[in-house]
């Protein structure tokens, strides 16, 4: 048979799963979202159409859930790539032991995320947390500080929770991109006298590039659905509900589905658009993908 | 050599290559780059080490913070495992994740094949949609599939969870499948149809076969994604013989009275880690390949 | 297009006399009217708990003293025909309450009987998930001390039946606090020198309570008697407000009290942190245990004003869904009978719905405060009654939380919850 014919049965299975459980249940949660569902009355209903919407972007929560997860984004993903790219250079030189490196590496990202959610808020405990212990012991300052009952504070032990869990694997990551850069490149470089700094930032960083623009995609896009997180250390209270969160509660706390379920599109819109703006920026990749036939 | 070992050659060359070592810096820079590397085993392992001092810790000791328990005991595993909910629970996330990770590399490897071999139109614009739909935020789909499942009483059930799981776990097998199945070299098949074979007998025979390490990394990071997953696991389900474990393990009641059941929450995250670890440990390579398929490619 | 605008104006008409019945206090019985609640409830009568049989499955939250589970056992022990099963929740009520609505949303039968928080009960009724059980209640009736029954009662009906009741009081460590404060302004003082305050001030419903017991001591109010508007925004409210930030800068409260549920301030008071605790009876028992030094009185004055205490508990609803309800009120009726009650207040200081539970001298040797609480509880004030209560407890704690430890301003904080519950209000 055809090409064309065979490519059509192999693709459209995965095209029919994901029309039924990515596309149908967006399309209804925008239906959702342009009626008022009784909170009182159940079964009651009424159009509304923007309404839920319009309520949602005059909102204060709504923006400020808006800040913080763009703040949170921004500052882990800065982390883990400084974090991660420092690691990948470590690993990249070690001679040794390569192999448990890349297992000890892998372990924070295989473990349960909401089972380390809840030891870290253990750990940041104010009164009997290993952190503040640990200052305590060290003589350092802050050791009273009630990490997760402060504004900020909370803000920095999640994002410093997630940054334990990703830069690893930022590392393999980036790892795996220099270790495609050929040798001879730098020799030439060190024989035409330039220094390790220079032989760094002129020719790993721009061969590094396509790796770091996958990696940050992939995080950058994970940060800004941040759920896990929020939900176990502090139930988005001290300025750390992200936009996930803040609509799940609307939807499960206060049953407010039309208003829980816009939210959950403008989430759903915010991270598409960040989306589509990295795929253009590395479109060349997907084309090639799409091309090499 | 046969055409096959040329392949398995060719193949295993290129995955060398990526193994090169660096370059070795000077006696100074040496010492600086072990100290490094300890820090990263220290900051990498530390949280983990904690967990297990915490899961064998019990009564009082739980709200001290010892970095060594002073009476280890195991009573929080096997309070764990005497705990029905803890274990169906387990047996729930295994369910779930499996069916959707064979699912997903079922009809994956179908797409990834065509995506990497075929020719046809639109290539582009289902990459781009498969790909998008990875990036889905979960809140997004929890609100309607919550209504949808009470509807049609698809709630609190295995396929209510393994069907949006899908939504996130094949989008992804297709993606890296589609990147190993690029890797193999096309003149096996081409000379496999030459003799005679239909596409699909080649696909079966030969790709498959030589995909299978793809397969596995594929199998895995899903099965790892599923595993992982909380937000639907929290909202599709609310009894706790249809939770899986991410879900459990946020509501446990334990079964100490008083205590906020920290102890056992360690002894459980330790119980679901232990053999992910032991599987990413065996299989780091392949996986480390799976996570920077198509990031080389630039 | 005209009905519906009829009928919402009949809903905010009903919910202004919900809210003022309900706010009222004093020991009324006089409950809530809704509009809607109770058009197709389906009843649960007297008759149909005697000849139960099958199994019935409690919901309820965490059983930390172990009373719950003991009762279901001698239930069943008494009761062969009818096998109960206990199914904790969570401790935290925010997480029970999630759970128990999932459940409901989804007419899942799993639980027969509901272990509800005294301020959901409106809410579940209003959404259909309740049986009409005011045949059961009226059996029995005059066993219930009346104010308990106002939390069950919307539109002349009962929609569950009172499991137990619950005052605020105030915990003092006898080896640092010498003589019990009778202001809240003198346990601030003593607390600045003698060793701290503690109070449930985490970012939920358990700060709400704590506010509105100082809010209603000064006479301020959430909604207006006719319970059509917030009323939080008041001078009384600003000086309340004020005084907890004063009490936190100063620190007389100690400041990882922002993360304490009762459970943390507990553990604080026991362990020595605080010398003095605002929480609810059940600490008693488990203080005990652990060998504090320690007495309790009733909350104290703000300033000149009376005291007040709110009204807490659970109540045992009957689910819509549950296949059995027989066997269910059967068990609901143990749950909430003599012997139960006394066994519940006795062993978690869980205060019983049953005015002769007080009298009980056993409940009275091992409860010593069982009559002043007795008082307390018929005289306590409810929480607003309505079925968007969460919201509007939601905007409340929200904004007082941030007053206290993120430095608001306690006008700013006023004006927002005051406009937020205004807009809860309007909630179709």
């Amino acid at each position: 048979m055809s090409e064309r014919r065979l490519a059509a049965y192999l693709v459209s299975p995965s095209l029919i799963v994901i029309a039924l459980v990515a596309a149908y249940p967006i399309g209804y949660a925008i239906w959702l979202s342009l009626n008022q569902y009784s909170v009182i009355h159940p079964g009651l209903s009424r159009w509304v159409g923007l309404d839920n919407y319009k309520d949602a972007l005059t909102s204060h929560d709504f923006w400020s859930a808006f800040k913080t997860t763009f703040i949170f984004t921004i500052i882990s993903v800065t982390l883990e790539l400084v974090l991660g790219l420092i690691m990948a250079l470590l690993m990249h030189s070690a001679f040794r032991g390569r192999g448990v490196l890349r297992a000890v590496v892998l372990v924070p990202w295989a473990i349960l995320t909401v089972g380390t959610a809840m030891m870290w808020k253990t750990i940041f405990d104010a009164d009997l947390g290993f952190a503040n212990q640990l200052l305590k012991a060290l003589h350092l300052p802050g050791s009273h500080t009630v990490w997760l009952g402060q504004n900020g504070y909370a803000l920095a032990v999640m994002i410093f929770a997630d940054v334990w869990k990703t830069a690893p694997f930022m590392a393999l990551l980036l790892l795996a991109g220099l270790q495609v850069i050929p040798d001879d490149v730098y020799e030439a470089a060190k024989v035409d006298g330039a220094t390790a700094w220079q032989r760094f930032w002129s020719i790993t960083m721009p061969l590094l590039k396509p790796a770091i623009l996958v990696a940050l995609i992939f995080r950058t896009l994970d940060a800004l659905r941040i759920f896990d997180l929020p939900f176990v250390l502090t139930q988005g209270a001290n300025g750390t509900t992200s936009l996930s969160l803040y609509a799940y509660q609307q939807l499960t706390q206060n049953r407010l589905i039309g208003p829980g379920s816009a939210l959950a599109v403008l989430t759903f819109v915010i991270v598409m658009t960040v989306s589509f703006l990295y795929i253009r920026l590395v479109g060349g990749n997907i084309r090639g993908l799409a091309e090499e036939t | 050599m046969s055409t096959a070992e040329v392949t398995q050659e060719r193949v295993a060359s290129r995955a060398r290559v990526r193994e090169k070592a660096g370059r070795r810096p000077g006696r100074g820079g040496q010492i600086l780059v072990w100290v490094g590397v300890l820090l990263t085993i220290v900051f990498c392992l530390f949280p983990f080490y904690w967990i297990i001092n915490t899961s064998l810790k019990t009564g009082s000791e739980l709200s001290t913070g010892h970095v060594f328990p002073h009476h280890p005991s195991v009573d929080n595993y096997t309070s764990i495992f005497k705990n029905a909910d803890f274990t169906t629970a387990l047996k729930t996330s295994a369910i779930v994740a499996g069916s959707s990770t064979i699912i997903a590399l079922t009809i994956g490897s179908f797409a990834a094949y065509a995506l990497a071999r075929l020719r046809f139109k639109f290539k582009f614009l289902i990459l781009a949609i498969i790909l998008s739909t990875t990036t889905f935020p979960p809140i997004a789909i929890a609100a309607p599939l919550f209504k949808l499942w009470t509807d049609i009483g698809f709630y609190n059930t295995y396929q209510g969870l393994i069907l949006p799981f899908l939504t996130f776990v094949l989008p992804l097998t297709i993606y890296i499948l589609t990147s190993f199945f690029q890797e193999i070299p096309k003149d096996l098949e081409e000379a496999a149809l030459v003799d005679g074979a239909t596409r699909f007998q080649a696909f079966r025979k030969i790709v498959i076969p030589l995909a299978a390490p793809g397969m596995v990394t594929a199998g895995l990071l899903a099965f790892i994604f599923a595993w992982n997953e909380f937000l639907l696991s929290i909202t599709l389900t609310s009894s706790a013989h249809r939770r899986p474990v991410s879900a459990a393990i946020a509501f446990f009641t334990g079964s100490q009275q008083f205590q906020i059941p920290l102890g056992t929450i360690a002894a459980a995250t330790v119980t679901i880690t232990v053999p992910l670890i032991v599987l990413v440990i065996i299989f780091q390579k392949r996986i480390v390949a799976g996570l920077t398929a198509g990031a080389v490619k630039g | 297009m005209n009905r519906k605008l009829a009928s919402a104006g009949a809903i905010l008409a009903c919910a202004a006399i919900a809210a003022g019945c309900g706010s009222s206090g004093g020991g009324g019985t006089s409950g809530s009217t809704v509009a809607g609640v109770g058009s197709n409830a389906k009843t649960v009568t007297p008759g149909m708990a005697q000849n139960a049989k099958g199994s019935v499955t409690w919901c309820i939250g965490k059983d930390t003293t172990g009373a719950f589970s003991q009762v279901v056992k001698l239930y069943n022990q008494q009761n062969p025909n009818v096998h109960a099963k206990l199914l904790e929740l969570p401790t935290s009520a925010d997480a029970q309450r999630t759970q128990l609505i999932q459940r409901e949303q989804a007419k899942s039968p799993e639980c027969d009987v509901l272990g509800m928080d005294t301020i959901w009960t409106a809410e579940f009724a209003a959404q259909g998930w309740l049986r009409d059980v005011t045949p059961a209640i009226n059996a029995r009736k005059s066993e219930f001390i009346p104010s308990t029954l106002g939390t069950t009662q919307i539109n002349g009906k009962y929609w569950a039946v009172p499991f137990n009741t619950n005052a605020g009081f105030l915990y003092y460590n006898t080896s640092k606090v010498k003589q019990p404060p009778t202001t809240w302004q003198q346990a601030y003082q003593m607390a600045k020198t003698d060793g701290g305050l503690g109070y449930q001030g985490a970012r939920y419903e358990g700060l709400t309570v704590d506010f509105l017991e100082l809010l209603y001591s000064n006479g301020g109010s959430v909604l207006s008697s006719d319970g059509k508007k917030a009323t939080i925004d008041s001078p009384q409210a600003q000086q309340v407000l004020s005084f907890m930030q004063q009490g936190v800068k100063s620190g007389a409260v100690p400041k990882s009290a922002s993360t304490w549920m009762e459970e943390e301030s507990r553990n604080a008071f026991q362990s020595g942190k605080v010398s003095l605790l605002r929480n609810w009876p059940y600490v008693y028992a488990l203080a005990k245990q652990a060998h504090v030094k320690f007495n309790l009185e009733p909350l104290p004055k703000f300033g000149n004003g009376q005291a007040a205490s709110i009204l807490g508990g659970y109540n045992l609803g009957i689910s819509t869904y549950s296949k059995n309800p027989g066997g269910a009120l059967s068990f609901v009726n143990y749950a909430t009978g003599p012997a139960a009650q006394k066994k519940f207040f006795i062993k978690s200081s869980l205060p019983a719905v049953l005015t002769q539970t007080y009298s009980d001298p056993a409940v009275k040797k091992s409860q010593p405060f069982a009559p002043q609480l007795l008082t307390a509880v018929q005289q306590g004030k409810p929480r607003p009654v309505s079925p968007v209560y969460t919201q509007i407890s939601e905007a409340i704690d929200k904004n007082v939380y941030s007053a206290l430890w993120s430095g608001t301003s306690p006008q700013t904080a006023l004006k927002n919850a005051q406009s937020q519950i205004n807009k809860a209000l309007q909630t179709f």
